[in-house]
């Protein structure tokens, strides 16, 4: 502690001077607004390449837990590729082929806000483009809407802006899922019309219908069933399958809209 | 004796900051070359004066500056670091082996001001001019600046040496 003291008093003008020069680079930088610009956007490219940094440091912790996932998934998987005997099966998994699918791991994230983003280490040079759907191996975590070169950002459930056409399992019956802040688990379908059997219980999956994800991607199981205001649709609130404070690696789909559905949406200008 | 040397050096970090101020910002040769001749107070600053002191007032006189001339903390950084290096300069170029008070001028120094002078001058204004044109982009329009800047300053100090101080000490 003495010796401590005796260098600080010893080296007390470099101290000073750091003191100073310090005091003088925080003003410039936080009040010149071509520095604080230059600041901000330097410290932005930098910070992608610390965020997988720290990324990849935490992955380590949750190696275990990764590892019982993949291979939950690879026994699915198996599953799949067992009932691919049955003929039945083979057109649904035409539908979904495997080289539409890029790994992606998720660098940053948050959950707390109103609107939630998500950033994953897979950008253009990977082959992401903006509206495709990402989903991890519990259920459908968002849709791609900024893309980088290296890195894009993903609008997940949670966020007000994000709407996602979903249906109940086995019935065609389909409505929006949003989402309004808070609750990070729960997620609310709107839309749905009014007759559709639903019950708290069933399993929430996605339509497909605009090839963003492919069907039947789990989405959650209903929680609570109830009239909407206006009376001719149902409030469904959903307990979400994916854990989003908890995402490592996920998957984008990118089977980009089918030409075919593509210019029948141009032909009425959608 | 403390005191009066504080009043004095107190009037002349206000004259040098309105005179930069006021006067010498405005100036814009060919759009580049502003001198920055506020720094004649520390080249002027004394062997015998204590470093913490030297950084205190150099630190004032640059903020002073851009309280003025809006550019926060631009001129105190670059004044700050010149002030860290002004005390090894000065026992750089005296070369009498003497342990009095220098303070330096062609009459305590010589020739060798004049070196003294170009160093420090060109020190100061590469550390301003680079902090001032960050982002960092054009490299011919900041070396032009530095030493046109630097030679327009380096003008105005050798001019202020031989009209204010060295006739009263002949």
């Amino acid at each position: 502690m003495r010796s401590l003291l005796d260098f600080i008093v010893r080296h007390s003008n470099v101290f000073l001077f750091i003191l100073l020069e310090t005091l003088s680079l925080v003003l410039l930088f936080g009040f010149n607004d071509r520095q604080k610009e230059w600041y901000l956007t330097s410290s932005n490219s930098i910070s992608g390449t610390v965020y997988e940094w720290r990324a990849g440091v935490g992955q380590y912790f949750s190696l275990k837990k990764e590892n019982s996932l993949l291979v939950e998934e690879n026994a699915r998987l198996h599953s799949l590729l067992y009932e691919l005997t049955d003929s039945q099966y083979v057109e649904k998994a035409a539908g979904m082929s495997s080289e539409g699918v890029i790994a992606a791991r998720v660098i940053d994230n948050s959950v707390r806000k109103d609107d939630n983003f998500i950033t994953i280490n897979r950008g253009r040079r990977d082959g992401i483009a903006q509206g495709m759907g990402v989903y991890s191996s519990d259920g459908v975590v968002g849709v791609v809407v900024v893309t980088g070169s290296r890195y894009a950002l993903v609008m997940p459930v949670l966020n007000g802006k994000t709407s996602i056409s979903c249906k109940v399992k086995g019935s065609d019956n389909f409505g929006f899922l949003e989402w309004q802040g808070g609750d990070p688990y729960t997620a609310q379908l709107r839309d749905m019309p009014y007759h559709s059997a639903v019950e708290p219980g069933d399993t929430i999956v996605t339509t497909g219908f605009s090839s963003v994800f492919p069907e039947n991607i789990p989405v959650g199981t209903v929680s609570s069933v109830e009239h909407a205001r206006n009376g001719y649709t149902l409030r469904v609130e959903v307990q979400l399958a994916v854990d989003m404070s908890d995402l490592g690696w996920v998957y984008v789909h990118s089977n980009t809209l089918d030409p075919e559905i593509g210019s029948l949406y141009e032909q009425i200008g959608r | 004796m403390e005191t009066v040397s504080f009043i004095r050096r107190f009037v002349t970090l206000l004259g040098l900051a309105l005179l930069q101020v006021l006067f010498l910002n405005r100036i814009a040769l060919f759009g580049y070359v502003t001198p920055l001749f506020y720094i004649w107070m520390i080249v002027r600053f004394d062997s015998s004066m204590k470093r913490s002191s030297v950084l205190l007032w150099s630190f004032f006189l640059g903020l002073v500056i851009d309280v003025f001339s809006g550019t926060p903390g631009l001129n105190a950084a670059s004044a700050t670091l010149l002030a860290m290096f002004q005390p090894g300069m000065v026992k750089l170029f005296v070369t009498l082996d003497r342990h009095d008070v220098v303070v330096p001028g062609f009459a305590s120094m010589g020739r060798p001001f004049i070196s003294y002078l170009l160093l420090i001058t060109v020190l100061h204004h590469s550390v301003y001019f680079i902090l001032r044109s960050i982002p960092l982009g054009d490299w011919q329009v900041l070396a032009v600046k530095v030493v046109f800047s630097s030679l327009l300053t380096f003008i105005m100090m050798i001019v202020a040496e031989y009209s204010f101080v060295t006739p009263k000490r002949s």
